[in-house]
């Protein structure tokens, strides 16, 4: 699970890291009077509070946004207003929301911080180390991404405890490769600090500040925040719950949850059923081979209730984009006639009108077949994924 | 011959109570998995499945001999769960959970290092070895005995390389999957070293997928042994586009790796055979028969 930038700073602090001084606005005239009470001169900057990095570079759909990015700076007071106003209700597009972008419903208010210098800190996990890393580089406006693909070795990459301090002499590491002056020692020790021990206690999977800022005085300030938290430990943290944007998320996807299934949305045609992320996966490469787009998939692994896995099944039929029902189901701990269950049952509530390629193995196959041939169903029958994939793109030709 | 698990090896199961656990262990025993006790707390001293059923996993070892277990205990019991088995000297563990916090994995992890026990899992259908013994939920219909080691990360394309070994006219020694999950207990070098220790096997299939660096790390292992045996792998996720939330943010920072192209490619340039499609697997597995 993803929060906004402004409550990630918020966690942050809470672990006695530096945060810019700011509040959350929803009108302009909040905006206004919140520029007021967090400089007396600004200059401000005013965020676009949606859950995506790349804000700064990104663009809005609308025309009256103007034509900057989702972070702007603002030097004088009676522009706060206006400029507040052109970002709320528009749609910001960056790198990684899509063509579509995100709305923007609220704009953090802070005041600019003059900084000297500008660092990378993330923590994040190693998975084939199985390790808690700490990652440092020194970026300035250069997309970190790129420094991780193209010059790995610019990233510090220390080892954190899974149970304890960070030691002195990893705090010294940093501070002798980030070329830190003296004074900044003890404000980067509380830094790390800090981010160890909110990724421990919060359950996060990640905790990225980009920039940090070094301040004149050697005090460190996270200029920008990303949280996102471990979703299968939601559970231990009523808190973190509460901080959930249902907006963030597709209606579709947000029901999906609902019944603990995985579902993505994409830009294509095809809506696939599958028992597996990585079923997922190889269908969709599948059907880019074809030159076909997967509009989205639902995950029903697991899935052990046929009322849930029928409202699953709805979720991909009542998808407008879909055109054509993928469905690839290998049983094992989930039993076919479950799946052809909730099948019979989702189309006899809202109809199967797109062509439907079934494909069952494993467990209760056979079962799950005459089920289906039961129904009368206009299913079309595949034995393999490649046969599947196949006799769909013939049957969306024909339907077209 | 096969790895990890063979007709002999004595299981007990952790959760066995549970309507889960009941309906796969039942499948197990009918499959000749020499299933030998249960454990669930405050049930010691009872039976189900016809099993005698145990409060710890210590004293079901002691009285029983058992050496490997299959748990099907919710996620949120998993760390101690394993934590015991870890402290009955178990040789493997097979955790079924999905869900299993990322904290708990790295907790985990740690308790396991240095110990002789080895986790499959979690959010792995577990580990079979055909007409021997099955340790989770694999659909058994679908295996058949032969020479061919499947390991994978996912667990319905374990499935789906399994059928590919039968369409080559071929069986399998061992079939792992490794789980999908951000953690995971054994990982490719594991599975692969096993298998090459193995007399049985000759051909090994491994299905890699988007995220994580594990098809890279075996690729690594695999370019420094001597004496290889085939691997023919299949990697999935091409078509995710970047940045999609499968998989996970934090790998492009830690590892430097993003695409299944570089899964690819360094599985390649490490010497093993790579197919487009997993329905391609059987074509390359016919050429070692």
């Amino acid at each position: 699970m993803n929060i906004h930038e402004y409550q990630a700073k918020k966690i942050l602090n809470q672990y006695g890291i530096k945060i810019p001084k700011g509040k959350i606005a929803y009108t302009p005239n909040e905006a206004k009077s919140i520029a007021e009470q967090v400089s007396s001169r600004g200059p401000w900057v005013l965020k676009a509070q949606i859950q995506s990095g790349a804000r700064r570079k990104g663009y809005f759909l609308e025309k009256k946004a103007g034509k900057e990015g989702g972070i702007r700076i603002v030097k004088s007071k009676r522009h706060i207003f206006a400029v507040t106003k052109q970002m709320l209700g528009s749609t910001l597009v960056t790198m990684q929301t899509g063509p579509w972008g995100k709305k923007v419903s609220r704009i953090y208010v802070e005041a600019f911080s003059k900084v000297e210098d500008c660092f990378y800190m993330a923590v994040a996990i190693n998975r084939v180390k199985a390790e808690l890393t700490l990652l440092v580089a020194k970026v300035k406006d250069s997309d970190i991404l790129k420094v991780a693909l193209n010059h790995a070795e610019k990233i510090l990459k220390i080892k954190l405890d899974i149970s304890g301090n960070t030691r002195p002499e990893q705090v010294r590491e940093v501070m002798d490769f980030l070329r830190l002056p003296s004074r900044a020692a003890k404000h980067l020790e509380n830094l790390i600090n800090g981010l160890h021990s909110a990724f421990l206690e919060k359950d996060c999977s990640m905790i990225e500040i980009n920039p940090v800022g070094v301040m004149k005085n050697g005090e460190l300030i996270a200029l920008d925040a990303k949280i996102s938290f471990d979703d299968n430990a939601l559970y231990r943290h009523l808190d973190i719950q509460n901080l959930k944007d249902d907006c963030e998320i597709s209606s579709r996807e947000l029901q999906a949850s609902r019944y603990k299934f995985n579902y993505s949305e994409f830009d294509g045609s095809v809506g696939c059923i599958v028992n597996g992320d990585g079923l997922a996966l190889a269908v969709m490469d599948l059907l880019r081979d074809k030159n076909i787009g997967t509009a989205c998939f639902i995950n029903v692994k697991g899935g052990v209730d046929k009322d849930k896995i029928a409202s699953g099944i709805k979720i991909i039929m009542t998808n407008p984009r879909v055109e054509g029902i993928l469905l690839n189901i290998l049983g094992g701990f989930l039993r076919c006639n479950l799946i052809a269950d909730g099948i019979v049952a989702a189309a006899s509530e809202v109809g199967l009108n797109v062509p439907m390629v079934v494909r069952f193995e494993g467990t209760n196959k056979d079962l799950a077949k005459e089920i289906l041939q039961n129904s009368r169903l206009p299913v079309i029958w595949a034995d393999t994924m490649e046969e599947s994939v196949d006799k769909l793109t013939k049957a969306m030709e024909e339907a077209a | 011959m096969s790895i990890f698990i063979d007709k002999n090896t004595k299981v007990l199961c952790q959760g066995i109570t549970g309507t889960q656990a009941s309906f796969h262990i039942q499948r197990s025993l009918d499959y000749g998995t020499k299933v030998v006790a249960g454990v669930t707390p405050g049930k010691g001293s009872s039976f189900h499945l016809n099993l005698p059923v145990f409060d710890t996993v210590k004293e079901a070892v002691k009285e029983t001999g058992a050496t490997a277990s299959v748990m099907y205990v919710p996620a949120k019991a998993v760390k101690s769960a394993v934590r015991e088995a870890i402290e009955a000297e178990l040789d493997l563990v097979v955790s079924i959970a999905d869900s299993v916090p990322l904290k708990d994995m790295l907790e985990i992890k740690s308790m396991l290092k240095g110990t002789k026990t080895k986790l499959i899992g979690p959010n792995t259908p577990g580990i079979i070895t055909p007409e021997e013994a099955r340790l989770g939920i694999f659909p058994e219909n679908i295996h058949n005995k032969g020479k061919i080691g499947v390991v994978s990360r996912s667990s319905t394309l374990t499935y789906e390389a399994v059928l590919e070994t039968k369409r080559a006219g071929m069986g399998q020694s061992t079939v792992i999957g490794l789980g999908d999950d951000v953690l995971i207990g054994i990982d490719f070098i594991d599975a692969l070293k096993e298998f090459h220790e193995d007399k049985d096997t000759t051909t090994i299939v491994m299905v890699g997928q988007l995220g994580g660096a594990f098809e890279e790390a075996a690729a690594e292992w695999y370019k420094s042994l001597e004496n290889k045996k085939p691997v023919i792998a299949f990697v999935a996720g091409n078509a995710i586009p970047f940045g999609h939330k499968m998989g996970y943010a934090g790998d492009i920072i830690t590892d430097g790796y993003i695409s299944v192209l570089d899964k690819k490619d360094a599985l390649i340039s490490a010497g093993i055979t790579v197919v487009n499609h997993i329905n391609d697997i059987h074509v390359e597995l016919a050429k070692f028969k």
